[in-house]
């Protein structure tokens, strides 16, 4: 497996505090989607593959939430970081399985750490509720800042939290092939599960769902067509 | 409307969701976007200008790629000099339908769409370049949509919901679901396969068992499945049963 010196974590530090960032506070460019924030930190630990591939995985999971205002939904970004980091340099579907735990464990405690944000957005706005009432800018300015300052902390202890489990599961010897291809199956198998769950619920059984079943087909004309 | 205020206000669209919190949702968000676009009542009528700021970081909520049309039309309404309490009510209708349309368009149709496109073209051997091409096409659309839809608000005003209902807005979003739907079932078997390559026939078997066993209970596991919970309980399943066996 590739090494992970130093520099590399910290540039997987940065990267998956601003894919934090982007899920809600600034500036939502989907680089927060699983197949972008993985991509990127395949290329930062030198495995694009490895990337792509969790990318692609975690962002099927991530098809299923639709992150609509005040629902909860997990945090797949900083996870995927994580994940990539866990496994990059090993051979697929190796560590994959355990890399998609972690990450699983991530998402929904980077959920969790969303909500507690949005409660402590809400006891700043009591501080300031003189100033807002009285139509000071400098406190609208302040609380922004401030939201923005919070979730960028956010970020960054999340995917610390990530990395240290990813150096753990690393140096961890690797679990017996034929398990991690179990676990590999697994993974791919739930992944799959959510993408088409998803997709059939929000289709509902109008157009949407016909052509859900037309993309099926012809996903499944080219799948077997390339054998 | 001074042009350097609209494009600091359309720049600041881009954090409007920074301070989110469960009182006032993107309301902070507005106030700071809306600072420059009230910038012109700040010399002109001191106390309006006051009362504009408390107004725009009152409670408010939508889809944030949407949030130039209020923001424009608010603020077009505090310069021409509209009552306060018709402001906070353009301010309270604006809600829902901005919501409503834009996560239809952006949230249930673009970005699903989009992301189903850029995983089917990865799985064809695409690589990265599929992903680049995902980040340009979502963010020329969002982009566009940001910078008309303060425009448009800006232009109309209190008549920006008969704009809206008049514009390319909700015919987008009727036409994107189904887009969106293909989108996504094309995505699924060229993911499966390009995920599964170089297993074992037995494995791929005990992976399409647990997608079709997944879907099954999204559909009649009510509101105790989750997709993530699911795969929680799998891979420890898993892990748990497999190093038993050892």
């Amino acid at each position: 497996m590739n090494p992970l010196d130093g520099g590399t974590l910290l540039l997987l530090l940065g990267w998956g505090t601003l894919v934090a960032l982007d899920l809600v506070s600034v500036p939502q460019a989907m680089y927060a989607r699983p197949l972008v924030a993985g991509t990127v930190a395949g290329l930062i630990c030198g495995d694009l593959m490895i990337g792509l591939q969790l990318g692609v995985l975690l962002e099927l999971f991530a098809l299923d939430v639709l992150p609509v205002g005040a629902a909860r939904y997990p945090d797949h970004g900083p996870a995927t970081v994580a994940a990539v980091a866990a496994s990059a340099g090993a051979p697929w579907p190796e560590r994959m399985g355990t890399a998609v735990l972690l990450a699983m464990l991530l998402a929904v405690l980077g959920g969790w750490t969303l909500q507690r944000l949005r409660h402590l957005n809400a006891q700043a706005l009591h501080g300031r509720a003189a100033a807002l009432a009285a139509g000071s800018e400098p406190g609208i300015r302040a609380l922004q800042w401030g939201g923005l300052g919070r979730d960028a902390i956010r970020g960054l202890l999340l995917t610390a939290l990530g990395l240290a489990g990813a150096l753990l599961l690393r140096a961890f010897p690797p679990l017996p092939l034929r398990l991690q291809a179990v676990l590999g199956a697994g993974a791919i198998g739930c992944a799959l599960a959510a993408v088409a769950g998803g997709a059939v619920r929000s289709a509902g059984r109008g157009a949407r769902f016909h052509w859900l079943i037309a993309g099926l087909a012809a996903g499944l004309l080219i799948a077997l067509g390339l054998g | 409307m001074n042009t350097p205020g609209r494009s600091r206000a359309f720049v600041r669209l881009f954090a409007i969701q920074g301070d989110w919190n469960y009182e006032r949702m993107l309301g902070i968000g507005m106030g700071w976007a809306a600072a420059p676009l009230l910038d012109d009542l700040r010399t002109g009528d001191p106390a309006r200008h006051t009362a504009a700021v408390v107004r725009s970081a009152e409670f408010f909520n939508c889809n944030p790629n949407l949030a130039g049309l209020a923001l424009g039309a608010l603020a077009r309404a505090e310069q021409d000099g509209v009552p306060g309490e018709q402001v906070r009510r353009l301010r309270t209708a604006l809600c829902g339908p901005l919501g409503a349309i834009g996560d239809r368009l952006f949230w249930a149709g673009v970005v699903p769409a989009l992301s189903a496109l850029a995983i089917g073209a990865v799985a064809l051997g695409a690589g990265a370049w599929a992903v680049g091409l995902f980040l340009v096409a979502y963010n020329t659309l969002r982009i566009g949509t940001g910078w008309w839809s303060l425009g448009t608000g800006l232009r109309e005003g209190l008549q920006v919901g008969g704009a809206v209902g008049r514009s390319w807005l909700p015919r987008a979003a009727d036409r994107v679901g189904p887009v969106a739907g293909f989108a996504v079932g094309l995505a699924v078997p060229l993911a499966g396969r390009w995920l599964l390559r170089g297993l074992a026939p037995t494995d791929m078997v005990l992976a399409v068992f647990l997608a079709v066993g997944g879907v099954v209970l999204s559909r009649w596991g009510g509101t105790h499945y989750s997709a993530v919970r699911y795969a929680m309980v799998v891979l420890v399943l898993l892990a748990a049963g497999g190093m038993a066996l050892r």
